[in-house]
């Protein structure tokens, strides 16, 4: 077993965030416009892509076309603006409001993203940090509920893949795949477990292995903010828990990391 | 039929919510009984086979308090001991003689056990005898089995567990059950380091199927750690005076030097025995390991007076004789239905799993719906049976289990 130094654990606690930001937290841009009539409008015209790149860590693709917004992994191609972080740590520092991205091209759409693409952003970050006042808006919560249901499926195969106790807890969770739901009408997103991989995506998938379902938004919005203590929720019928438990265990274990790297 | 709610029970455990981690923590924890809503959280009397909740529901329980309980419940003989025993004395500041009583009951009716030290739970005694293995060959890694259960020790929980470290691990080696292949090479790989073995006598985790020790398993372990100098040890403790009262090796044909025993020891009486072979003794002598409760004698009363009527009525062949009765009938139920209900494991500790539904859905909503009819069945845990359980509970448990699945059919549309 190789022992981390001090400084290289930092390091890779600065990558895990980077993923997570960029795959997890920045993914949420898709959510935001298609569900936030303001937002809606404000990408209504917009056609272009914006690359996230990060010297040593990962690579994003934010695409806004037609009003919908798409965030991909990887390289765009041809992206119009290239948004360059020199470590995952300026980029973590940059979703944190404390770093600024370093431009690589789009000199002409710097207008764009200095107004558009940041009033954009603020309004992602006022949808995910909530406070009490907020939060008694319908409007507010099913939104915060449905950003932070996205933000934990998507954040898990990025833990699931680096995070040493996320890695542990994948391992023994066996094939399968769960669907994690907001009863009766609310949105679904699922995670499959499968030779070692892990995949997060919207909605419901057939035959799932396992399932945990949210009697309501405040509930799911309670037990993804860590107000309430799963096996509470679960025995008091707030939450309902079906199927497969090792693996909703391992997906628990794992969803508890989320705290480690986001606030 | 009819079948229960559980109001009282809910709103006791909203009180518990507030002032209690979980409500219900631990293995007693509602959470992994699926749906939790089907089942009783809290326990008002019980007698025999039986207990009733606090809303008056009465249970035919399968799963025995998750095993202390093997003769019935409020049983009068074993009661009867510890009773005597508290009106003349039980934590005090010196044991009593009936201390003494008890190692030589453990030693005339184990072959392997030349001697016996008490403490309350298992995990107490698999602790302490990791350390006397540690003591004994001044090695510091332990084998054990991925899955096997062996308390809540940091050492015995997965890596990765809340409140564990990663050092907590460092010295824990897991193989597959019934893998002698790579008992063999994590020895050779660390060779000089393995203190000690530990499984249970056979593989009985939660969630999954019960597996037995293959053909020569226990044997081939048993040489391996001869010809190593490693401390096989037995965690007895779910399996123990269940199998066969003079220990759940005898019942599979091995020698162990350590065997770990509680849960039926006592009847519900909180006790727990690590025995061991002659040669490790010295070494046991010099692990300090104690606790305020371990020398209480109510529990020890009630283990004598336990083991004496389990030996005394053959226990282990009723429950055996009982355990295959009630499963023969339930498999044919679920056979009537085109269903499968797949047992393993011993017939007295049995788990069960209807194999239609891989997701185990639909065995889990069995259960519930049988549970809520008065049959507590768990989805995710081996059943016990018990001494107390009789040929009118296994009829009545039968029939619940058919309406239960006549209930649970439209849904799942066998």
């Amino acid at each position: 077993m190789v022992l981390m130094n001090k400084g290289l654990h930092r390091k890779n606690e600065q990558l895990i965030k980077a993923h997570l930001n960029l795959y997890a937290v920045l993914k949420n841009l898709e959510d935001l416009v298609s569900h936030d009539p303001d937002t809606a409008r404000l990408v209504k015209k917009w056609d272009v892509s914006i690359a996230f790149n990060v010297l040593g860590g990962p690579k994003a693709c934010v695409e806004f076309k037609d009003g919908c917004c798409t965030v991909g992994k990887g390289r765009c191609r041809r992206p119009p603006v290239i948004l360059f972080f020199t470590s995952p740590a300026h980029l973590n520092r940059m979703m944190e409001g404390k770093a600024n991205s370093i431009p690589l091209r789009g000199f002409t759409k710097l207008g764009f993203l200095k107004k558009d693409f940041t009033q954009l952003t603020d309004r992602l970050e006022y949808y995910l940090r909530p406070n009490a006042a907020l939060l008694k808006d319908r409007h507010y919560l099913e939104l915060n509920t449905r950003l932070t249901l996205s933000t934990a499926a998507f954040a898990v195969p990025e833990l699931g893949r680096y995070d040493p106790i996320g890695r542990l807890a994948a391992g023994r969770a066996g094939n399968g795949a769960v669907n994690i739901k907001i009863l009766a009408q609310g949105p679904a997103v699922h995670v499959v477990f499968r030779d070692e991989t892990i995949q997060a995506g919207r909605g419901e998938v057939e035959q799932p292995a396992a399932l945990m379902q949210m009697k309501d938004w405040q509930v799911a919005n309670d037990f993804f903010n860590n107000k309430t203590d799963p096996f509470t929720a679960i025995a008091s019928g707030d939450v309902i828990i079906k199927g497969r438990i090792p693996l909703l265990e391992s997906l628990s274990l794992i969803l508890d990391r989320i705290p480690h790297y986001l606030s | 039929m009819k079948t229960y709610t559980f109001n009282a029970s809910q709103n006791f455990f909203k009180r518990a919510a507030k002032v209690i981690p979980c409500g219900i923590y631990g293995h007693m924890s509602p959470a992994p009984l699926v749906p939790a809503t089907a089942y009783p959280f809290y326990a008002a009397k019980a007698k025999g086979s039986k207990f009733w909740d606090v809303d008056g529901n009465e249970f035919i329980d399968y799963m025995c308090a998750y095993g202390p309980m093997v003769l019935g419940y409020n049983h009068e003989k074993v009661d009867s001991a510890a009773i005597k025993q508290i009106q003349s004395a039980n934590c005090v500041t010196a044991p009593t003689p009936l201390m003494v009583e008890l190692a030589e009951c453990l030693v005339d009716l184990i072959p392997r056990a030349d001697w016996a030290f008490f403490a309350k739970n298992g995990g107490d005694v698999t602790g302490y005898a990791l350390m006397v293995a540690r003591a004994a060959t001044g090695r510091k890694k332990i084998v054990m089995v991925e899955g096997g259960y062996h308390g809540v020790a940091p050492w015995a929980q997965p890596p990765g567990s809340h409140g564990t470290m990663e050092d907590d691990s460092r010295n824990i080696i897991r193989i597959g059950w019934n893998d002698t292949a790579g008992f063999e090479r994590v020895v050779n790989e660390n060779d000089g380091e393995v203190a000690g073995f530990i499984a249970t006598p056979y593989h009985h985790p939660t969630f999954a199927d019960s597996e037995m020790p293959a053909e020569g398993y226990w044997q081939t372990i048993e040489t391996l750690c001869k010809r190593k100098g490693i401390v096989l040890i037995v965690d007895d403790v779910r399996c123990g005076f269940r199998l066969d009262l003079r220990g759940s090796h005898e019942h599979f044909g091995f020698k162990p030097d350590l065997i770990c025993f509680s849960k039926a020891m006592g009847n519900g009486y909180p006790i727990s025995a690590l025995v061991g072979t002659e040669s490790l003794k010295s070494d046991a002598s010099k692990v300090f390991h104690t606790g305020s409760f371990w020398f209480a004698a109510a529990p020890m009363a009630a283990a004598l007076a336990s083991l004496e009527e389990l030996k005394r009525i053959n226990g282990p062949a009723i429950m055996a004789e009982k355990g295959k009765k009630l499963l023969d009938g339930m498999v044919a139920i679920a056979k009537d239905y085109g269903l499968e209900l797949k047992v393993s494991g011993h017939p007295s500790m049995p788990y069960l799993r209807i194999t239609n539904d891989e997701s185990l859905m639909l065995h889990q909503d069995w259960c519930g719906e049988c549970t809520k009819r008065g049959a507590y069945f768990t989805s995710h845990h081996n059943w016990f049976i018990s001494t107390a359980h009789s040929d009118e509970d296994i009829q009545r448990t039968w029939d619940i289990a058919t309406d239960a699945l006549q209930a649970t059919k439209k849904a799942y549309g066998f």
